[in-house]
């Protein structure tokens, strides 16, 4: 059994279809990218896996249950955690606590013992990302590649079984997206069970973490392999560079 | 012995809770003068001002932990004002119940009905949740009109026994001035502490961003509704308070000028503070009852220039702090003390680098 199988799963806003007749699956302790240019339909993908849309058809098994439809804090809950592409923290609180938000959901706080408060547990989950020195500041004063890092501490504080990374290394320098890409790979060695899915736009981090790569064009799947293969793939150097002349 | 010891925990806790921030240490001096202001002999109508200064409060801190807090725009906090007022009036008038037992009587009413006001939060946001709200307080006054024999109508019920009747009536002031500030200090506490305990984290992170916290794993909708009901139970005890104390419930405690008063008092006491609509309360209260008409007299015929007079002193103040006047209060004394902190820590570095130089020599 997969953890996460897509089938068929299809969106589309009006006139426009967002998302075609997608299938693919994301195994245990795999990482596995999502690529495609623009508008191919990848956060809509997100989005619809993650429960903040309602896809028109397909479905979405996570363990085996379709979680297509339900509530988006409910699919947390059953154990898959996302960043967003643009960062969305908690603006008013320090960043300590925007961590503890996702420590007071139900799966945040299942594994919290007598002796770990969650403020203890908030520290080791900003230890993970490198970010508690700045454990005090408020979110708002926090520049924006270490806000990307604070969404991820956040995903991991519910423990997820499955990790969804929007576009983690958009807009982060070359060194923040060094640290970034040892912090994923830290993570996966510390849960070798957890499967990882990132969609990027960076291919050269990307390719140097993942295991598989599915590549969309226009809300379909046009390929899926190794990195390597799918580097020399003739469909995605035409989607990403133009036909041959 | 063993006593003194505690004393002294008690003492030492309280000092490390208290004194050492500078906002707190206000706080409690602030509560230290309300508790014995009587002591200037005071007349029974500024006593009545300052229980009803009291209970503005805890109707402005209920709406603030509802708005500062979880941002669900209430217009309409007026209905769980009016609902108590009501609920302990009926049951006094047709049940002949006293006050301490109605009081209590009238929380799980507020209840159920922040339940029912509550339920729309679930559906819309922001501008539409307000208007949604204002519509509450006309809906309980067409209630309350539709059972006219019952409830009075226009007129209201009146006759309410006090909460003191043993007493002689000039001291039955005093016993519910301090009264109600014993309940503002509870309620206070209470919300302060659900306000900044991991639950009040979960509140603002839903101010903040709803959509990030439902990718938290949060239940917005369970914390919604928990905080309408929370704000509800004490906008409920507030109004059926005020009720004995005026003696009278009616519908103008329904009216929109009510659902006004905790806006404006927490806007201009410092939004999401929970001390500042305290603060905002007393200041505007006294404003207009005391300062306006007595220290400043107005000739009877400019009764309406004191509203304009009112209105331009609150909007001064606000342009002039725009985040509040508690919170001016505190950014002045954090200033304060991180001066002195910096001075004392500069002068130790001074004297160890002053030993340094002498070991060297």
């Amino acid at each position: 059994m997969h953890l996460l199988e897509v089938e068929n799963l299809s969106k589309s806003f009006g006139g426009l279809t967002a998302v075609n007749n997608v299938s693919f699956h994301v195994d245990e302790g795999e990482i596995v990218g999502i690529i495609g240019p623009n508008g191919a339909g990848k956060t809509t993908l997100f989005h619809l896996i993650s429960g903040f849309l309602n896809p028109d058809s397909g479905t979405v098994k996570f363990k085996g249950e379709n979680i297509a439809g339900i509530a988006p804090h409910k699919i947390v809950n059953k154990g898959i955690a996302r960043t967003f592409q643009v960062v969305r923290p908690f603006r008013h609180l320090p960043v300590i606590a925007n961590v503890m938000v996702a420590l007071k959901s139900p799966r945040g706080s299942r594994k919290i013992e007598w002796i770990k408060t969650s403020q203890r547990k908030a520290v080791d989950m900003l230890e993970n990302v490198g970010l508690t020195e700045l454990m005090l500041e408020p979110a708002e004063n926090v520049g924006h590649g270490d806000l990307k890092r604070l969404e991820m501490a956040r995903a991991l504080a519910t423990e997820p079984d499955l990790l969804m990374l929007d576009e983690p290394f958009g807009g982060l320098n070359p060194l923040e997206t060094d640290f970034l890409t040892k912090s994923i790979q830290r993570i996966h060695l510390d849960h070798p069970t957890r499967g990882i899915v990132i969609v990027e736009h960076k291919l050269y981090a990307l390719m140097k973490i993942v295991k598989r790569v599915i590549v969309f064009h226009q809300g379909e799947k046009i390929a899926e392999g190794k990195p390597e293969e799918i580097a020399k793939n003739k469909k995605v150097i035409e989607v990403y560079m133009g036909k041959a002349m | 012995m063993v006593s003194a010891y505690f004393l002294k925990r008690i003492y030492l806790s309280f000092a490390t809770h208290v004194f050492d921030v500078p906002a707190r240490l206000a706080a409690f001096l602030l509560f230290l003068l309300l508790i014995f202001f009587p002591v200037t002999n005071p007349t029974s109508q500024i006593l009545l001002l300052l229980t009803l200064a009291n209970l503005g409060a805890i109707f402005a801190v209920s709406w603030d932990l509802l708005v500062g807090r979880t941002g669900l725009m209430s217009l309409g906090h007026a209905v769980f004002f009016g609902l108590g007022a009501y609920v302990t009036a009926l049951l006094f008038v047709h049940l002949g119940l006293p006050p301490y037992i109605t009081i209590p009587l009238s929380i799980p009413v507020g209840v159920l009905v922040a339940l029912i006001v509550g339920f729309p939060s679930l559906r819309v946001k922001g501008p539409y949740l307000s208007l949604i709200s204002f519509a509450f307080p006309l809906i309980l006054t067409g209630i309350i009109y539709y059972f006219k024999e019952y409830t009075g109508g226009e007129r209201g019920l009146y006759g309410l026994p006090s909460f003191f009747p043993f007493l002689p009536y000039k001291d039955q002031f005093l016993a519910e001035y301090w009264f109600t500030l014993l309940l503002l200090f509870i309620s206070g506490v209470i919300i302060y502490r659900i306000a900044n305990s991991e639950t009040g984290i979960v509140l603002v992170s839903i101010l903040d961003d709803e959509l990030a916290s439902k990718a938290s794993g949060i239940n917005v909708t369970k914390y919604k509704i928990m905080t309408f009901v929370i704000s509800g139970i004490f906008a409920t005890i507030a109004g059926s308070v005020q009720a004995h104390i005026l003696r009278v419930a009616n519908t103008g405690m329904l009216e929109a000028t009510i659902s006004f008063i905790p806006v404006i008092v927490t806007i201009f006491g410092g939004i999401g503070t929970l001390y500042g609509p305290i603060v905002g309360a007393y200041f505007l209260q006294l404003l207009d009852g005391y300062v306006l008409g007595r220290i400043i007299t107005i000739p009877p015929d400019w009764v309406y220039a004191k509203m304009l007079v009112y209105a331009l002193i609150i909007i001064i103040l606000i342009i002039l702090w725009p985040r509040g006047v508690a919170r001016f209060v505190t950014d002045k004394l954090e200033d304060l003390e991180e001066a002195r902190d910096i001075d004392e820590r500069g002068s130790k570095i001074w004297k160890k680098y002053k030993k340094k130089k002498e070991k060297v020599v």
